[in-house]
């Protein structure tokens, strides 16, 4: 296993790079500069003056090595929007994205499960039916319209939950302990919501599809056979043998989910990763869209690898093979 | 001996209302009021619609927390390099002029000007130096006192071109500083020049030296001293978590007395929607970017108001002079004047002024925004006329064919719009434009890309039209940095490369003029020049929409920024909230 997790890791050294001298190139090929922003009375001159300053003026091939450079160092640059070194802005803003996802993943997953087991128990009923109904109507639903419905109806019509940031933004700092602690969960509610429930139905899906190939394999025929009822039956021996692949799903879920987050920060301003790499493409902050993406790609590398990993775990057949 | 000495010393019990005082003259300049018409009755319009309650006397003790939701971020927070609108908020706040502009916004001489950190000055004979007599009881937020060598860093500072100040080309008329003692500055300039004091007062905000000093100016902008700035105004600086918030409080100690409220704070909130529902549901208590359909939807909140703000920027379609490709060569459609004129009147401006705005819209008369004081709204500009638009593209020699649309020499009449996706409001006019003129046989191609792409066509000339948005300084000089022939791309701000010798020297005659009256004129005939040019088709004056917690009493708006007296809002005592009764210095538990 040590040398399958040293193959994999020398493999994602090279996606990182290829990744990030792609993206390299490809934001510098877009139109504009970091120094493009809508402000009318900087004249083009003070601008070129700001563009020599950082060295934008420079020729690529020389900014490219300047910034392997750096990053060799350990530094990622200057970010010039947020006008503070990219290292603290990945600071800030990845453990609000990790905190987010962490908790949408939980629940969607323990959701997702519930929903499929109901789903799999009253298959065949009108239950059942309008189960997969519900399911479907949230997986066909656009991330950004969801999260602007949820902000609606719960920020603004029936004003019960903050529309945004990860806290009072005025009050948390001079709040207790346990009242900081629920101010803090009150404004994860609709953001980790509006991505639960994106992901939830195709969890769901994904599950009760796997529940029903289990479902009619011999060792399920026995168990009944035992005289075992149906939901002990679906508990103990179908839902752990269709659990396996849906471990894998785990680990493949946070990068799906890191771009579905993009928007729900945005809606909700949750100052994380999604949002700092968007923005960071409007404003064509070089540096720090360099490394949202290296962020991005490393989180897809490393959940493929949990993935994998997971999957070893939970199934001896594959460590014997 | 001609000295003019203007005192304006303040004793602790001196009345704080200073509009009974005789403003000063400038030696025997007289000052005519009419520069302060056109802002007074757009001021007066505001709040003619009974949703700016100007301040009581007393609203209860000191107090409060303004929320501002904003959409975007600071840049940084030094006044020099500060650009986006939330770093001109917090620094404006935080730091201090010599002396502050009037509410009418008079530029000649310094009529108007009111005492800041120069509690009174004292011109030469020659009008080439001021002597600035700070004011002792001034202290930087750090407890150091201001003196007249943080004057002389400053004036150094901001014409440094290693700082790379945006604001330096404005101090051009501004030779240097030199310090006569610790609290006389003497301020130099190349010229005698009507609008002098303006540069240097309006201009600069004093910065400290011990602080700003120690750092290089051409590694200020990326320094931590531009996330941490040390002012003298009535509000301190206390926190800027980049993309998240930003806080100030009052300055208990202030030498000017403290802010009325305790604290403000911009909460950053990228989305549109979700600041205005932060703004209603109380989380936030002002929302700057409202649109006229966020305005409609308030109607029902009784907890939130509208705000609408006067400012000095105007909108306009501008017309590229020069072949989009082949700049040296002039625009193959838009360089005749006919088909310019003709653009012109087929757009009815105030029919798309009410699509885009509603009822909270003022349309645009020239190369000057109304609150300008050469402002002129009789100008002579082509007026809505399809039928006449039609014949001069005939006389042109761009007919219409069958499908209606025209064509000169198998041609087609095609002009390349570019428009920011960013701007939800130009964006609509672009499509307003291109039905309009599609009416008369004109195609438009609409090119709507995000700003930094716009941007970069606007500047490299690579347009027929763009949608454009000007800001301006509140002097007549301000249109020079975009219309006049010496600040064509890429050193100055004229993107259209519009060059007239005539509206050049009428501009300059403006701008030397000591008579104000003879000034005006001077400006006006330079904009008529422009708009018979018409490089230009002028669409609206930009007021910016805003919605306003009800609970806050606010004081006069001025058109360069509202927050200019925010130092003077209050909340009564009564509708406090929570925020509200935070207090200063209170510690976390």
């Amino acid at each position: 296993m040590g040398r399958r997790i040293a193959a994999r890791f020398g493999q994602a050294i090279v996606v990182l790079w290829v990744v990030t001298t792609l993206a390299f190139v490809l934001i510098h090929a877009a139109p504009g500069d970091p120094f493009g922003f809508d402000a009318p009375n900087v004249t083009p001159a003070v601008r070129a003056q700001w563009r020599a300053q950082f060295g934008y003026d420079r020729p690529l091939p020389a900014q490219y090595g300047l910034w392997l450079r750096n990053l060799a160092r350990g530094d990622f640059g200057y970010s010039t929007s947020l006008h503070e070194p990219v290292r603290a802005a990945i600071a800030d803003a990845l453990p609000r994205t990790l905190l987010l996802m962490g908790v949408a993943v939980v629940a969607s997953f323990a959701l997702g499960i519930a929903l499929a087991l109901f789903q799999v128990r009253h298959r065949g009923t009108r239950r059942g039916r309008w189960a997969g109904h519900v399911a479907l109507f949230f997986y066909s639903l656009p991330d950004f319209w969801l999260a602007l419905v949820l902000l609606l109806a719960f920020a603004f019509w029936w004003p019960v939950l903050p529309p945004g940031h990860p806290v009072n933004m005025v009050m948390h700092d001079y709040m207790a302990p346990l009242p900081a602690l629920l101010d803090r969960l009150r404004h994860l509610v609709l953001p980790a919501a509006t991505l639960t429930l994106l992901t939830t139905a195709g969890v769901a899906r994904f599950q009760r599809n796997e529940l029903l190939d289990v479902l009619p394999l011999d060792f399920v025929r026995t168990a009944r056979a035992k005289g075992l009822d149906d939901r002990t039956v679906l508990r103990r021996h179908v839902l752990r043998n269709a659990l396996i692949p849906t471990i894998t799903l785990v680990g493949l879920a946070l990068p799906a989910m890191l771009g579905g987050s993009v928007f729900v920060e945005k809606v909700f301003s949750w100052q994380g990763m999604g949002w700092l790499t968007v923005n960071a493409i409007g404003m064509r902050d070089y540096p720090l869209v360099l490394a949202g993406v290296m962020v991005g790609t490393v989180m897809v590398v490393a959940g493929s690898l949990v993935a994998d990993l997971a999957y070893l775990v939970a199934d001896p057949r594959l460590r014997v093979g | 001996m001609d000295v003019e000495t203007v005192d304006w010393i303040d004793g602790p019990s001196a009345p704080r209302n200073r509009s009974t005082r005789v403003p000063p003259t400038y030696h025997s300049m007289r000052f005519s009021r009419l520069v302060a018409c056109p802002l007074a009755i757009l001021l007066a319009a505001s709040c003619g619609r009974g949703e700016l309650p100007a301040s009581p006397a007393a609203a209860g003790p000191d107090g409060g927390t303004l929320v501002i939701a904003s959409p975007g971020d600071a840049d940084n927070l030094l006044p020099p390099l500060a650009v986006t609108i939330v770093s001109r908020e917090v620094t404006d706040l935080v730091f201090d002029h010599l002396a502050e502009i009037g509410d009418d916004m008079n530029t000649f001489g310094d009529a108007g000007f009111t005492p800041r950190l120069a509690r009174s000055w004292t011109w030469a004979p020659d009008s080439l130096s001021i002597v600035f007599h700070l004011d002792p009881r001034a202290r930087w937020h750090d407890g150091q006192p201001v003196r007249a060598n943080d004057v002389r860093f400053s004036v150094a500072l901001y014409k440094n071109p290693k700082l790379a100040s945006p604001i330096a080309a404005a101090l051009a008329n501004v030779d240097s500083a030199t310090v006569l003692d610790s609290l006389d500055a003497v301020v130099w300039f190349h010229a005698r020049e009507p609008e002098s004091f303006f540069d240097i007062a309006y201009q600069l905000w004093v910065m400290p030296e011990h602080v700003y000093g120690a750092v290089p100016p051409e590694k200020l902008a990326t320094s931590e001293l531009a996330r941490h700035p040390v002012g003298s105004g009535r509000f301190r600086f206390v926190s800027w978590q980049p993309g998240s918030r930003i806080e100030i409080e009052a300055d208990t100690a202030n030498y000017r007395g403290r802010a009325k409220l305790d604290r403000v704070i911009w909460a950053i909130s990228p989305d549109n929607d979700a600041s205005f529902a932060q703004v209603i549901g109380g989380q936030a208590d002002l929302f700057e970017s409202a649109t006229p359909g966020q305005l409609k939807a308030i109607s029902g909140h009784s907890n939130v108001r509208a705000f609408p703000w006067p400012t000095l920027q105007y909108g306009f379609l501008g017309l590229n002079f020069r072949d989009p490709k082949h700049h040296a060569q002039p625009n193959p459609v838009l360089h005749d004047v006919r088909v310019r004129r003709a653009l012109s009147m087929a757009l009815d401006r105030h029919a798309m002024l009410q699509n885009v705005f509603g009822g909270f819209g003022a349309i645009g008369y020239g190369p000057f925004p109304a609150g300008l004081a050469t402002a002129d709204t009789t100008l002579r500009i082509p007026h809505h006329d399809p039928g006449f638009a039609a014949a001069l593209l005939d006389s042109a020699g761009w007919t219409a064919g069958p499908d209606g649309m025209r064509r000169r020499d198998g041609v087609p009449l095609a002009i390349r719009l570019i428009v920011p996706t960013s701007s939800a409001f130009r964006m609509r006019y672009a499509v307003l434009i291109q039905e309009a003129l599609r009416k008369v046989g004109i195609r438009v191609d609409l090119d709507a890309e995000p700003f930094p792409a716009f941007f970069a066509k606007q500047t490299a000339g690579d347009f027929d039209a763009a949608l454009i948005t000007y800001s301006t300084d509140p002097n007549a000089g301000g249109a020079a940095q975009s219309w006049a022939a010496s600040s064509m791309i890429p050193a100055g701000g004229n993107y259209l490369s519009y060059a007239d010798p005539r509206f050049d020297a009428l501009l300059d005659s403006a701008t030397a003029s000591f008579d104000p009256a003879a000034a005006k004129r001077y400006a006006v005939r330079a904009y008529q020049v422009i708009a018979d040019d018409v490089p230009a088709v002028w669409l609206y004056d930009l007021t910016s929409l805003g919605i306003l917690n009800a609970r806050f009493h606010v004081t006069a708006l001025r058109t360069d920024g509202w927050w200019a007296h925010l130092a003077d809002w209050t909340i009564p005592t009564a509708d406090r909230i929570d925020r509200d009764r935070i207090g200063l210095g209170a510690a976390k538990p």
